[in-house]
């Protein structure tokens, strides 16, 4: 039977939303609904919504230019006109909220005068070279000339305008062409309410006013403008464009896939033309970013073309030797040789691995059971250990799981929002410009930092508080915190006695006068009243949301520190609900991901431990190999066998443990020990200069598979272009185990996905079926959340009741002293992500050529220190030298540098000092001195010296030579 | 086993052990360090440290060694 279609039952509200389409303005969150006409069309929708939208909806596409759905109506173009029953003249469709009854017609004859006279207008002052215009093939301004029924200009072009306008392309990836500007200060807005950096003004009035960034002296590249490319996508116009669309036309068809960078996780869609990435365009039906990007997600990809990647295996004897380009099979089988002859010689524990928190969940997943159960131990561990470990301690201990509570999107309900050793501006871009968003609606911030962190400088925020405590004093200040909730009665009874256990015990402990503000004030150096004003403010809070990062995790009590975050969120009752919880900010895109995937040593998948004789059974029968029950070595630990002389062998797999693990000089005696060392990655990174087979990995471009996000998102990565060195990482690490006797036989990463839900009880029901269906999935995903769980321990814990553990404030052994008088902490900024090594090779060094030893006025005025001078910085571990950038963020006693730059040996500074429970690296508190130098360090000189040398063994390696001879 | 390996377990184990001892008798945080070192350092780790006590254990507190004692 044929079914028509019939506009007078089209009735849409329930249709899904289709995020490829602009709907003009947000959609109203109401939960009323509202029923109205249309052209005849009965639509039932929220009440709040505009009737533009509310028309989108049924499919009736008001013309529009101002108008774009990520921002607020805004009403100047004056095109999406319409006649209302009952209203005069001509509202805005935009505008106009939608009422019962309301009877709209968007088309007739006086309507289209009026819109082809706008029209008009505009294209008198718009240049008329829609043919060979970048924008030609995807310009609304075309579309709605066209839409219109536009058929001439009557003013003619000889007055005034601005198609002389000069363009501005300062910016590496996007031009600015004013002459092509409407001034419909969509780009304005974006900035404003999307990005919340307020860099873009419209500047003068009437005809001479024009889009502009920062004050007329600047230019985009030296303004305020952060590059994340909001503006560039809410133009209609060619006036904000891609270079690399002006360069290489426009994109032919997409795929929507998940961003490599940080834990935020965001949806892009590639935009392609053929196998080559054109522009990445961020996703709007992504739920961890709601169609907004950062400057590298959105435009630093070109990495993963780069001239540098290695696409070739190589071997190698020793260190000293040049690399042999050989075939996968000859590396391959050169690798498990070495591992097999190294586990003869040596046992079995002496080989062991790295998983990557940048591959997938599914590689991880593989290279941990290659681990477990090829090389027959237990040596996994991963990038985790030197981030997020004391997370996954904290976290379990106190709340029985090792993962964030919520989804990103819970900020938009919070009230108070405390953010701790966390910079979410730099290091979680798309995250902060959401929760600026919800300062700006009126939340309270509360930051716990040494630094005056970016956060702190937004704009249009009621109340901040800043508790700028001193580096390595967390816990004292976590504890003053929640003494002053405890001893003036703020906390929640009610939580604390239905969802809680051991409260007493703790209640007596933090009411000790020792966590007090005032006593503690002697140590975090925060002035009590200041603790009590922020501590009140949260535990006052209908709800309360704590976010951290780095700041809490890496140091001798990171641990500790995480089960008070834990004691303050159960306290005030602060967990199981939209707008609360304890949010841990990933660095790395799937550091949740690999931990989950059974990464660490005492952990199968899904945080099974290996001593547990029914859950490693269960892995047994299904791996078909008899299991290690005792867990294996941690990073450090295997450095120090290593240089011990009992671990001989490692397997890494996209990590540059050299660059980014501390104390360097320790990490280089470890790996020059090693007689063998894979290296899987896609450069050349700093480690494989001590490697001797190094297997060429594949971006995130080149292979299918999961991501896992800070919110515990399972966001699937697509394919967009063949593997450049052949095989994605999931297949060379399946050959590796079929090398070493282990047989592995996937035919593609859905499979690998399969055996996890078999195995992993929080993950039962995911499937890559269910993702394509429901675009992402927040585990635990199983019979119990069959749709996953976007806010956890809503009625219970997984461990039935929270558990409030007692955390006594214990000083860091890294002091500051006589001998070494400055706190030196570590850190990312936005422009560059971890060891560089992908931001490193796009146009994102425009912002971050080297790294800088930030340095406050007093102490630098102390020693005599400007900017750009030479520092040399020492530690009890070793020195080096960086430039000084004397700045107000840092407070006086501690300086602040970035590890993006490998030269700049910021990690021969960082000590081997670690956190209790997890040993991850304490690299927020060395103790250093700072002086004026001349000369490069003495580590510096020898690094770059092998360096060089070793980049000599890449070039002269025979095949390279024959290429370069045939070339 | 060199030196300087017996003195990075012994300040871990002094770590975890000072974190853990709030109001607990040296008998109680032996047994917190202890589980804790069963359920997250690798075997030869225990056995270095074991041999250590066995052998010589000079740098042990009571409580370590009360802990080493239930591996």
């Amino acid at each position: 039977m044929i079914n028509y279609f019939d506009p007078a039952t089209n009735t849409t509200s329930n249709k899904p939303i289709d995020f490829n389409k602009d709907y003009g303005t947000p959609a109203s969150t109401s939960t009323q609904t509202v029923c109205l006409e249309i052209d005849g069309v009965k639509i039932t929708v929220a009440a709040g919504t505009s009737v533009m939208r509310a028309a989108a909806i049924a499919d009736i596409n008001i013309p529009k230019l101002c108008a774009t759905d990520n921002i607020e109506a805004f009403g100047s173009c004056r095109l999406c006109a319409v006649q209302i029953e009952g209203m005069r003249g001509y509202p805005t469709a935009c505008t106009t909220s939608v009422k019962e009854g309301m009877m709209v017609s968007t088309e007739n004859n006086d309507i289209a005068k009026l819109r082809r006279n706008i029209m008009e207008l505009y294209i008198s002052d718009h240049p008329l070279d829609c043919l060979t215009c970048s924008s030609n093939g995807d310009c609304e301004l075309q579309d709605m000339a066209g839409a219109v029924g536009l058929r001439e200009v009557r003013y003619g072009f000889d007055g005034d305008n601005h198609l002389d306008a000069k363009i501005d392309d300062s910016n590496p990836y996007f031009t600015f062409e004013p002459s092509k500007c409407i001034t419909c200060s969509r780009c304005v807005r974006a900035c404003e309410e999307v990005q919340g950096s307020f860099a873009l003004t419209i500047e003068g009035r009437g005809f001479a006013s024009k889009v502009s960034a920062g004050t007329s002296e600047n230019d985009f590249l030296s303004s305020d403008c952060v590059s994340c490319g909001a503006c560039v996508q809410a133009c209609p116009t060619a006036t904000l464009m891609e270079k690399s669309v002006i360069d290489k036309g426009q994109p032919e068809h997409s795929i929507i896939t998940t961003c490599a960078y940080c834990g935020v996780g965001c949806s892009f869609k590639a935009e392609m033309k053929g196998e080559e990435v054109i522009r990445m365009v961020p996703y709007k039906g992504g739920k961890a970013n709601q169609g907004h990007s950062c400057v590298k997600g959105r435009f630093a990809f070109g990495y993963a073309t780069h001239k540098d990647r290695v696409t070739e295996p190589m071997v190698r004897d020793s260190i000293d030797e040049e690399w042999r380009v050989v075939g996968w099979d000859e590396a391959l089988e050169f690798a498990a040789n070495k591992i097999k002859n190294i586990q003869a010689k040596y046992g079995r524990e002496s080989v062991g691995g790295i998983t990557s928190s940048r591959c997938t969940n599914e590689e991880t997943y593989l290279v941990q059971k290659l681990i477990r159960a090829a090389f027959g131990n237990n040596n996994t561990d991963t990038c985790a250990r030197v981030c997020h470990s004391p997370t996954g301690y904290g976290l379990k201990a106190t709340i029985g799981e090792s993962a964030g509570t919520q989804t990103f999107d819970s900020v938009m309900q919070s009230d108070v929002v405390m953010v701790i050793g966390a910079n979410p501006t730099d290091a979680h871009p798309v995250f902060a410009s959401q929760l600026r968003k919800r300062l700006r609606q009126g939340a309270e911030l509360i930051v716990v930092d040494p630094r005056t962190i970016d956060l702190l400088n937004t704009a249009h925020i009621s109340a901040n508080h800043h508790l700028p405590l001193k580096p390595g004093t967390n816990v004292a200040m976590i504890n003053a915190i929640a003494h002053v909730v405890i001893s003036e009665g703020l906390e929640d009874k009610n939580f604390i006695e239905q969802r809680t256990d051991e409260y007493n015990a703790w209640r007596e402990f933090i009411l000790d006068d020792i966590n007090s503000p005032e006593a503690m004030a002697g140590i975090t150096t925060v002035n009590a009243e200041q603790v009590r004003i922020a501590a009140r403010a949260f535990a006052k809070a209908k709800n309360g949301a704590i976010y951290y990062g780095l700041g809490v995790t890496e140091h001798s009590q990171g641990s500790t520190m995480v089960m008070g975050i834990a004691n303050l969120a159960l306290a005030t009752g602060n967990i199981g609900r939209e707008g609360v919880g304890i949010n841990p900010l990933r660095g790395q895109n799937n550091v949740q991901g690999s931990c989950d995937m059974g990464s660490f040593p005492q952990e199968l998948p899904g945080y099974q431990h290996v001593s547990d004789d029914v859950l490693r059974a269960k892995f047994e029968k299904s791996w078909g190999v008899s299991l290690d029950n005792e867990p294996g070595f941690r990073i450090p630990n295997m450095f120090d066998a290593a240089i011990e002389g009992t671990f001989k062998a490692m397997y890494v797999q996209g990590e540059d443990i050299l660059q980014s693990d501390p104390n360097t000089q320790h990490v280089q005696a470890a790996l020059s020990s090693l007689e063998c060392l894979i290296v899987q990655d896609i450069f050349l990174n700093e480690t494989a200069l001590y490697a001797h087979v190094f297997l060429p990995g594949s971006s995130f471009l080149e292979k299918d598979g999961t991501f896992t996000n800070a919110e515990r998102r399972i966001n699937r990565v697509r394919k967009v272009m063949k593997p450049l060195a052949k095989f994605a990482d999931w297949e060379v690490t399946q050959k590796l185990s079929n090398a070493l006797g282990y047989p592995m036989n996937y035919q593609h990463p859905s499979e690998i996905m399969d055996e996890i839900a078999s195995l992993v009880p929080t993950f039962s029901m995911v499937s890559y079926k269910k993702l394509d269906e429901q675009g992402s999935i927040q585990w635990p995903c199983n019979e119990e959340f069959p749709d996953g769980s976007p806010i956890m321990h809503v009625d219970s814990f997984p461990i039935g009741k929270g558990r409030f553990a007692i955390t006594p404030y214990l000083a860091s052994e890294d002091r500051a002293n006589k001998r070494f008088p400055l706190l030196l902490t570590t850190g990312r900024i936005l422009s560059q992500y971890n060891v560089g090594a992908q931001t490193r090779r796009t146009a994102n060094q425009t912002w971050h050529q080297e790294d800088l030893l930030e340095i406050h006025p007093n102490d630098a005025e102390e020693r005599g220190i400007n900017d750009g001078d030479w520092l040399g910085i020492s530690s009890r571990a070793g020195d080096t030298v960086l430039k000084a950038k004397v700045s107000e963020r840092m407070q006086s006693g501690v300086v602040f540098t970035t590890f993006h730059h490998p030269i700049s040996g910021a990690n021969v500074i960082t000590t081997d000092s670690s956190d209790w429970a997890t040993n991850c690296p304490e690299y927020k508190v060395t103790a250093v001195q700072v002086e004026k130098v001349t000369s490069p360090s003495a580590w510096q000189t020898r690094y770059k010296k092998f360096s060089a040398q070793q980049k000599e063994h890449f070039k002269r390696s025979p095949k390279k030579q024959k290429a370069t001879i045939g070339s | 086993m060199s030196s300087s390996q017996i003195d990075n377990l012994v300040s871990m184990l002094n770590q975890i052990a000072n974190n853990n001892n709030y109001k607990k008798t040296d008998e109680e945080t032996a047994k917190i360090v202890a589980n804790h070192v069963k359920k997250f350092w690798a075997r030869s780790m225990k056995a270095n440290i074991t041999k250590y006590a066995d052998s010589d254990g000079s740098q042990l507190s009571p409580t370590i060694k009360l802990a080493l004692a239930q591996l």
